[in-house]
């Protein structure tokens, strides 16, 4: 199970770990070399609202698992294809076709981890699989390179052959995940015969209507999200050459620099969602983290100081930030909105991702890097002006998102003794409003037979407690 | 304290008044063979005439290639030049400027030779395989007469290599001189002063030979006695101008003893692949150290027409282009490689006010919103508080 997002997540980052490379083999600039990260988010937009309801009413699990990994594995043939036949515009139908299936083979994942271990180690197990993800990540970044400098010595040259040949060699890991959804469809349906159990599902259910009833809360969430996310990754799909030409890094030590956010945010990830559970206060940890990978991003720009303190930064504050932001949507959403809420975040996720994308491949060839994180740190202070307000707003609106974990628990509590109160009263009045109602024929000849002493079936006796006492029906 | 403050400007305006010549504009003039009429030879002179100054520059593919840089702080001086003499073996003096004690500052560039390596195995030209050298002295060079552009001031000096190589490819020195102080609209868009001309190295249709060949260029600096030069890497975080490019070299060469101002050298370490110079199509290009001539220079140039017997410490500087594999010549078979020559301090790149804008509207707003939103937050407890009435 942890392996099935394995390749997904190694094949995602390639073109980042392979930047130099792609752009001088296939001559593009960096505006179209960032398009193969915006391609892959493209069909993510819509695909979000659909993955829980493709795999919940029309694949199951077991098909919608197979199926998806077969487009996360075409597709990086595809993308390897096209950088064999030298034709850009195939390596971003690559990407596409790759974007399907991957973040519906995350979905996908979780569902069986649900379907498995619901109620057990699920906490255990979701951390387990998001190490696997980012060592996937890590992995590509720090030998993609590596492989390509062997396929350049196999080949004697280098061009849109050697960088086909890496590609297509980076896509066994993407058979190799194929196969795990395979075996673990064949181990599902063997549970299910063993054990009785069904099918998992998502659980989600989406309805779009549901977009207008949204809070400000939570569009001022939405937009932490996207401009937060919008100023991190495109950061990393570009930084490579980054360190190389501004710290003038081995490109060795630039994929290790480079990587180190996936390293950092695989075992603080775990830790940081410990300790905003046990705090609480997600307002306050959100803040902390824009701060940091605002000072991190300025560091980066304007000064020459050492770039692995900046980058661990920005590791840490990355990982603070999905702990401690994602879990604030289910406090401002009812339960019954929640998979549209987080469908939605998603979305625009992507579609920011997309859009920023290549907006950074275009300011990075007209003017360079300082402008480049420039851009970034404008980013990031959209999202720290949005953390501000919501702050404000929660506070004003006297809502609960930055509550700590004590007071909420105790307010849960409270609120959970009223609501048994309440439920004792209503209960208590619907039996007084039942002995005050009007009687249908029935029940009236009922309670006129046994009052004559009369023996009736078991299931007629509906004030039971009025009468045993009587002893008359013993 | 803003007393102490303007204290230190003026006195900062008026030592630059005092000391080094202010970059102000100059009317430029170009010459071609100024006083001989025969076009097989090519010499360019161009006269930059400012206040109280004038700089002389003169460019020539006179065996060797070359530019003579000279200032005089007199807007008056004069070049003179005996044709007959420099034409002659003995050509030592037959280049001078009326009056010669007005010269501040001689200095030359002369280009020697065009090496190329194979860097196959190791992209570092130390240790590389090299191919029998280029000897810029025995190319033939077209007539600049056909390429002088009076209102865009600008020149090329083409040449091709001698019979049987090159293969119809060429090289060319273009020369782009300046009125005042700007930015050049292309990559690397250099900043200049009025004090400085831009030369553009460039090999157009050069037939490598080898797959993975590479090119290093060599330059002598030529200066008279008692001058003092250092080589300087500026590293600077910004490359706004020059995407992806940090990094600025340059070769400040300073008198001795006088108060003159020093003189320049300065390049970025970029060349460009192509004729529409791209960040995409940018060549690495890396640096020898300076290093001391002992010996003469070879062959006759203009550098030997002016300084004579006076040439004081030659240093030769070897820059090579190309990086890792697929960003060499031999790729594109087109390079660019500009470099500004000129006198007075090196010009400084600075942040644009597009920059400094963006910044403080992005790290201002969400301090005014907190501080807005703080203020706010306590005027409304204080008006739930003043609701209560006091139980006494």
């Amino acid at each position: 199970m942890c392996f099935l997002g394995f390749g997904s997540y190694f094949c995602y980052d390639n073109p980042a770990a392979l930047q130099t490379q792609v752009q001088g083999d296939m001559k593009v600039n960096t505006a179209q070399f960032m398009s193969l990260y915006a391609w892959y988010s493209w069909p993510n937009v819509i695909l979000c609202f659909f993955g829980g309801f493709l795999i919940d009413r029309v694949f199951g699990i077991r098909l919608g698992t197979i199926i998806f990994g077969t487009f996360v594995c075409v597709g990086q043939v595809i993308f390897a294809l096209g950088a064999l036949f030298n034709a850009f515009w195939l390596m971003d139908a690559g990407r596409f076709v790759f974007g399907i299936g991957g973040e519906s083979l995350a979905v996908a994942q979780n569902t069986y981890a649900v379907s498995w271990f619901k109620g057990k180690e699920l906490n255990l197990v979701f951390g387990l699989q998001l190490s696997m993800a980012r060592i996937g990540s890590t992995v590509n970044m720090n030998i993609m390179g590596w492989v390509y400098s062997r396929v350049q010595d196999l080949l004697g040259s280098t061009g849109h052959t050697t960088l086909g040949l890496t590609l297509m060699i980076g896509g066994v890991t993407c058979v190799f995940s194929l196969t795990c959804a395979l075996i673990l469809a064949y181990l599902d349906k063997r549970a299910e015969k063993l054990l009785c159990k069904k099918q998992g599902k998502t659980g989600e259910v989406i309805k779009l209507t549901d977009v207008k009833d949204f809070s400000l809360s939570l569009w001022l969430i939405f937009i932490i999200c996207v401009c937060y996310y919008a100023a991190v990754f495109p950061f990393i799909g570009l930084g490579k050459v980054f360190f190389i030409e501004k710290f003038k890094f081995s490109p060795q030590e630039a994929s290790a620099i480079n990587s180190i956010v996936y390293i950092i945010s695989a075992p603080m990830s775990p830790v940081f969602g410990f300790l905003v559970d046990k705090l609480g206060k997600n307002i306050i940890w959100v803040l902390c983290a824009v701060l940091t990978t605002l000072a991190s991003h300025i560091m980066l720009a304007f000064t020459f100081w050492n770039p692995w303190i900046a980058m661990c930064m920005l590791g840490v504050a990355y990982s603070l930030l999905a702990c401690a932001l994602w879990p604030m949507v289910a406090f401002v959403v009812p339960e019954h909105q929640l998979g549209t809420a987080y469908g939605f975040m998603q979305s625009i996720q992507n579609l920011g991702l997309a859009i920023i994308s290549i907006a950074a491949g275009m300011i990075l060839d007209s003017r360079g890097y300082l402008f480049l994180e420039v851009f970034f740190s404008a980013c990031i202070c959209l999202s720290l002006i949005a953390v501000v307000m919501l702050y404000f707003v929660n506070h004003l609106t006297g809502g609960d998102l930055n509550w700590s974990a004590k007071k909420r628990e105790k307010l849960q509590k409270l609120a959970a003794a009223e609501a048994e109160e309440q439920e004792k009263l209503r209960r208590q009045n619907e039996d007084d409003l039942a002995k005050l109602r009007p009687k249908d024929h029935i029940s009236l000849r009922n309670r006129y037979l046994s009052r004559l002493g009369a023996q009736l079936p078991a299931n007629y006796y509906s004030h039971l407690s009025t009468l045993a006492h009587r002893s008359v029906l013993k | 304290m803003p007393g102490a403050r303007g204290l230190v400007l003026g006195a900062l305006c008026l030592l630059g008044a005092l000391g080094r010549p202010l970059a102000g504009r100059r009317e430029v003039s170009m010459h071609f063979n100024p006083g001989w009429n025969d076009s097989s030879v090519n010499l360019l002179h161009v006269q930059a005439v400012g206040a109280n100054s004038t700089l002389h520059y003169v460019w020539s593919s006179l065996g060797v290639p070359a530019v003579l840089l000279l200032y005089t702080e007199n807007e008056h001086s004069t070049l003179h030049i005996n044709w007959t003499q420099l034409l002659s073996p003995e050509l030592a003096g037959a280049i001078w400027v009326e009056p010669p004690s007005s010269v501040l500052h001689a200095s030359a560039v002369v280009f020697t030779k065009l090496f190329e390596y194979d860097g196959a195995n190791a992209s570092d030209p130390a240790h590389a395989l090299f191919y029998p050298p280029y000897d810029l002295a025995t190319f033939s060079w077209d007539s600049v007469n056909q390429t002088l552009n009076r209102t865009a001031l600008t020149a090329a000096f083409w040449g091709t290599g001698p019979p049987g190589t090159f293969r119809n490819g060429s090289i060319a020195f273009q020369v782009t001189a300046y009125e005042e102080s700007s930015r050049d609209g292309h990559l690397p868009g250099l900043l200049h002063t009025a004090n400085s001309s831009k030369l553009e190295f460039v090999m157009d249709g050069v037939a490598p030979r080898g797959n993975s060949s590479r090119f290093m260029l060599e330059m002598v600096m030529v200066e008279g006695p008692g001058r003092h030069r250092r080589l300087e890497s500026v590293r600077s975080i910004d490359d706004e101008y020059t995407p992806t490019i940090f990094e600025m070299v340059q070769l400040v060469s300073e008198p001795q003893g006088t108060h003159a101002g020093p003189g320049f050298l300065q390049w970025k370490t970029t060349a460009y692949g192509a004729r529409e110079a791209k960040r995409e199509n940018g060549i690495r290009c890396r640096y020898s150290p300076l290093r001391e001539v002992n010996g003469t220079l070879p062959g006759p140039s203009i550098a030997h027409a002016y300084f004579g017997k006076d040439l004081g410490g030659l240093a030769a500087i070897n820059i090579s282009f190309g990086g890792e594999d697929g960003e060499i010549y031999a790729g594109t078979g087109y390079l660019s490689w500009s470099m500004l020559l000129g006198f007075g301090t090196p010009p400084e790149d600075a942040f644009s006010p597009l920059v400094v804008a963006i910044m403080a509207v992005a790290l201002g707003t969400p301090v005014v919103l907190l501080v807005a939103g703080a203020i706010v937050v306590l005027l409304l407890q204080k008006k739930r508080y003043s609701e209560y009435e006091p139980i006494n």
